[in-house]
């Protein structure tokens, strides 16, 4: 790399937390105008090096260089006026205020009608100051803006309140704000997590953008399928080291897994047939309601037998959350029939659920599958407290509980957990959180098991063992319905596929007969028209 | 000299400063309570000592500490038991007072022999006491309205209410007093030791309940799950209704059974200002002790402490009492400064010598 002209380089990056030791001597580099990956498991290091390089963290040891010059970080201010900026994964925006607002953040923006104010003289001088000290004006600022916005090809009205605009668009506000306060090198820090594929794709078209006017991008990720689309080169970590940086267009997908997680990664998981028994899942005419109040879900008919697992394909807010939440009882369907195991339980409550054998994998595991603030072993029982091996008539004996969780941590590998009873769910890292829920969802031994997105924002190896632990419980006779966004997951795992649009059911087949074209079709609710103009570059 | 201060959000707790907040927070706000004593021109340590070391040490500091702890007690677990749930019940006093209206109505009206009396009246007083607390409970629950502004509005009306009575309807005893009749014999909590009544049992198993309550029974982990996540609980088939309104029920029945037991064992009839604020005082105790029913158990026996103590420090040297409720307060200040420092790790740099020297001649 003798014509290489790196903008930053980190030396030898130590930062231990304790217990841990997150990022163990880390060196790499990243030159001037590339995309630069950053490809690791959860949990691999990846944010914690980022946040040292953005001042967030300091670093036990180790130095940056930008430019070629030691650079000492104190806070995130530092960085920025090092020309580093950084877009975190959970956006830090201000929804009730305009886009402009929202980019000077912290910044005197003095009104443009003072800024002639002032001329000559102490007083003069004074009274600007004054002027300028106590006015505040977001004109200029707009244009800037908007200036910024038109170069970079970012689609934005500067005076939109950040509520009124989709994730996309409050994503590219993250970026305004980094643009506008002159950065030359911008992190960020899984920006597709919180995407549609539709969104990512347009997020990738300015990143290239960004790019060509100069900027140098980092951008964290566990997606391969990222990596290979859209960096130059790519640095993987595995358990906070370095294991290299290579040149993305040399290496296959499965290579740089197999980089990423030390071991040959299966990404087709081995099923054998079972035979399929009893129905255990019988919807009819089912509808609901969002959290919006719009009809969401709009009639719906399916059913999923003991022993199979019925993939539920869809572009994600096309009622998949509703249909799902109705399924668990956390939402009552505003008509229609559920009936498992022959019980109709339409509108009976998730605990008339949890009794029928139900099980239930909700999309966003921190709000909804687990207690944060508590324990593994309390979040570990939390279905199946009431069961008497845990102690009669109202007692829970917590040394049971814990021998509980330490089972549910050893069968299902959750890793980084030395004591259930002091660890909280809020301390693992996404993929073994989600280990801990599924391994509670089915270790009770479910009729039922509702599953909606359980590999989303997942690390590959997690991935692998949570679909093919599902896959297990499915051949152990347990009916599962599976929502994925993800169609060669839906074709990896599912027996029969069914394809959701809009509320509704809009296709079945199974993955053998299967046409993927017509499937990415009806997902988008597209014709043969919107197909081939969706198609051309 | 130069002065840096630097502010940095931690990582994690450390679990001496997680276990050790209490504590710090009493040194912080007795030492500053000790710059006020010096102003008025009293050795602070003198009158600590006398304070506490005369209070702890003598048979009648003991017995008015322990008196007083039976109401800070469980007027503490009363906001304690909602807290766990994720619900603040501010309004203990009003709980409290309407459990001394129950117990002296029964007291005063229902003629029974003691072993029976007592018992009914302090059931009297629970029954109404978790009534007071379940309607914000039962608003909370069903129809998501703030409980903060509920129970506290509820203990104003409580109050005025006893106020009401002890003029009105249950006015009695000779004169013109607004007070009640006056307890029998047979409706009086026994003595066991000097002054000190049997009300302290009623305290004591409160608190032993309350601590099995949530270290044995599912409820308590009920109660654990839905205060730390709401939804999660409502997902894995937990009736959150349920628990918002027992948890405020069963607060407002332990403020009741302290407002009851005060009556009986203390005041031997109702008056419109007998409790100096104990179901107030009862938030910076379950704060306080926020960690375990153990800790807030000692929380108001401190607090009890603090203001027998108090009492006592008034008349030997003759500083206001209300510096009392200055210390009171300063203990919530630091206990919200505590909050700041468990989140920010704050380090502070002073320069001295010739990096001080430089930025003086720099600055010339």
């Amino acid at each position: 790399m003798g014509e290489s002209d790196p903008i930053l380089e980190m030396r030898g990056v130590t930062k231990t937390f304790p217990g841990v030791v997150a990022n163990d001597d880390i060196s790499f580099s990243v030159n001037r105008g590339e995309i630069h990956g950053l490809l690791g498991e959860n949990g691999a290091g990846k944010s914690t090096l980022m946040k040292v390089l953005y001042g967030l963290y300091s670093a036990d040891d180790g130095e940056i260089l930008l430019n070629g010059e030691p650079l000492a970080l104190e806070s995130p201010q530092d960085a920025i006026e090092a020309g580093i900026g950084m877009v975190h994964q959970h956006f830090k925006l201000i929804p009730r205020l305009s886009v402009v607002e929202n980019v000077i953040l912290g910044y005197r923006e003095p009104a443009e009608a003072v800024a002639e104010v002032g001329g000559s003289g102490p007083l003069g001088s004074l009274v600007g100051g004054l002027a300028s000290r106590f006015s505040f004006g977001t004109e200029g600022p707009a244009k800037r803006v908007r200036a910024l916005a038109g170069e970079y090809g970012l689609d934005i009205d500067p005076t939109a309140k950040v509520w009124e605009l989709d994730i996309g668009q409050q994503q590219r506000v993250e970026i305004l704000k980094a643009l506008y306060r002159d950065v030359d090198l911008l992190i960020l820090d899984e920006p597709t997590a919180v995407l549609t594929p539709n969104e990512a794709r347009q997020m990738f078209q300015t990143l290239r953008r960004l790019v060509d006017q100069g900027l140098t991008i980092i951008f964290i990720t566990h997606k391969l399928s990222e990596v290979t689309e859209i960096t130059d080169r790519v640095t993987v970590l595995r358990d906070g080291v370095r294991v290299d940086t290579v040149e993305t267009d040399a290496y296959s997908q499965s290579e740089l897994a197999e980089l990423m997680v030390g071991r040959e990664v299966l990404f087709s998981v081995a099923k054998d047939a079972v035979p399929v028994g009893e129905e255990v899942l019988a919807v009819q005419g089912l509808r609901a309601r969002s959290d919006r109040n719009v009809e969401a879900v709009t009639g719906i008919d399916l059913t999923v037998r003991a022993g199979e697992i019925v993939g539920v394909a869809g572009v994600s807010g096309n009622g998949q959350r509703e249909l799902a939440e109705c399924l668990a009882g956390v939402r009552d369907p505003t008509a229609g029939h559920i009936a498992v195991n022959g019980t109709n339980l339409a509108r009976a409550g998730p605990r008339a659920f949890v009794d029928q054998g139900v099980s239930y994998v909700p999309e966003d595991r921190h709000r909804y599958g687990c207690a944060t603030s508590l324990n593994l072993t309390r979040n570990a029982i939390s279905k199946e407290y009431r069961d008497e091996t845990f102690g009669r008539r109202g007692l829970l004996d917590y040394r049971v509980a814990d021998e509980y969780a330490e089972t549910l941590v050893e069968e299902y590998d959750v890793r980084g957990v030395t004591d259930v009873a002091e660890i909280t769910a809020g301390e693992l890292s996404g993929g073994n959180l989600q280990k801990l829920i599924l391994a509670r969802e089915l270790h009770r031994d479910p009729d039922l098991l509702v599953a909606n997105q359980p590999t989303r924002g997942v690390d590959v190896g997690a991935i692998e063992f949570l679909r093919q632990a599902i896959i297990e419980q499915r051949s152990e006779g347990t009916g599962v319905l599976f929502f994925s966004e993800d169609l060669d997951e839906i074709f990896d795992v599912a027996d029969r596929v069914l394809v959701m649009y809009e509320g509704e059911i809009v296709h079945e087949t199974t993955p053998d007969e299967a046409d993927r074209e017509r499937i990415g079709l009806e997902m988008t609710g597209g014709d043969a028209a919107t197909a081939t103009g969706g198609g051309s570059p | 000299m130069n002065l840096d201060v630097d502010l940095r959000a931690r990582e994690d707790v450390p679990a001496w400063l997680a276990y050790g907040t209490p504590i710090f927070t009493v040194v912080a706000a007795l030492l500053v309570g000790g710059v006020a004593l010096v102003a008025l021109g009293v050795d602070p340590l003198a009158a600590y000592e006398h304070m506490f070391v005369n209070t702890a040490t003598t048979e009648f500091g003991i017995v008015q500490t322990l008196i007083r702890s039976v109401p800070l007690v469980l007027a503490g677990l009363a906001v304690y038991v909602p807290l766990k749930a994720g619900l603040w019940n501010i309004g203990a006093q009003g709980q409290l007072y309407m459990g001394a209206v129950a117990g002296t109505w029964i007291g005063v009206n229902v003629g029974l022999p003691l072993p029976v009396l007592i018992p009914l009246l302090l059931v009297g007083a629970g029954v109404l006491g978790a009534v007071w607390g379940g309607i914000p409970g039962y608003l909370r629950a069903k129809y998501g309205v703030n409980e903060i502004i509920v129970t506290l509005m509820m203990s104003f009306v409580g109050v005025q209410l006893t106020s009401y009575l002890v003029r009105g309807p249950m006015r009695g005893g000779e004169g013109n007093f607004p007070v009640s009749a006056l307890l029998p014999s047979e409706a009086t909590l026994p003595t066991i030791f000097g002054s000190l009544h049997a009300g302290i049992f009623v305290a004591a198993l409160g608190a032993i309940a309350i601590y099995l309550l949530f270290d044995r029974l599912r409820l308590g982990y009920e109660i654990t799950y839905v205060g730390a996540n709401p939804d999660a609980a409502e997902q894995s088939g937990m009736n959150t209704f349920r628990i918002y309104v027992f948890v405020l029920a069963l607060g407002g029945v332990l403020a009741g059974l302290a407002g009851a037991i005060e009556i009986a064992g203390v005041q031997g009839r109702l008056r419109p200002d007998f409790s100096p604020g104990y179901g107030f005082t009862a938030i910076p105790i379950a704060l306080l002790g926020r960690n375990g029913v153990p800790q807030v158990t000692l929380a108001g026996v401190f607090f009890a402490l603090l203001e027998v103590g108090g009492s006592s420090m008034e008349i030997a040297f003759n500083v206001p009492a209300a510096l009392i409720d200055v210390i009171q307060a300063l203990i919530i200040l630091f206990l919200i400064t505590a909050e700041f420092f468990k989140r920010y790790r704050v380090s502070i740099e002073i320069q001295r010598g010739q990096r001080a020297g430089q930025a003086a001649e720099e600055g010339a």
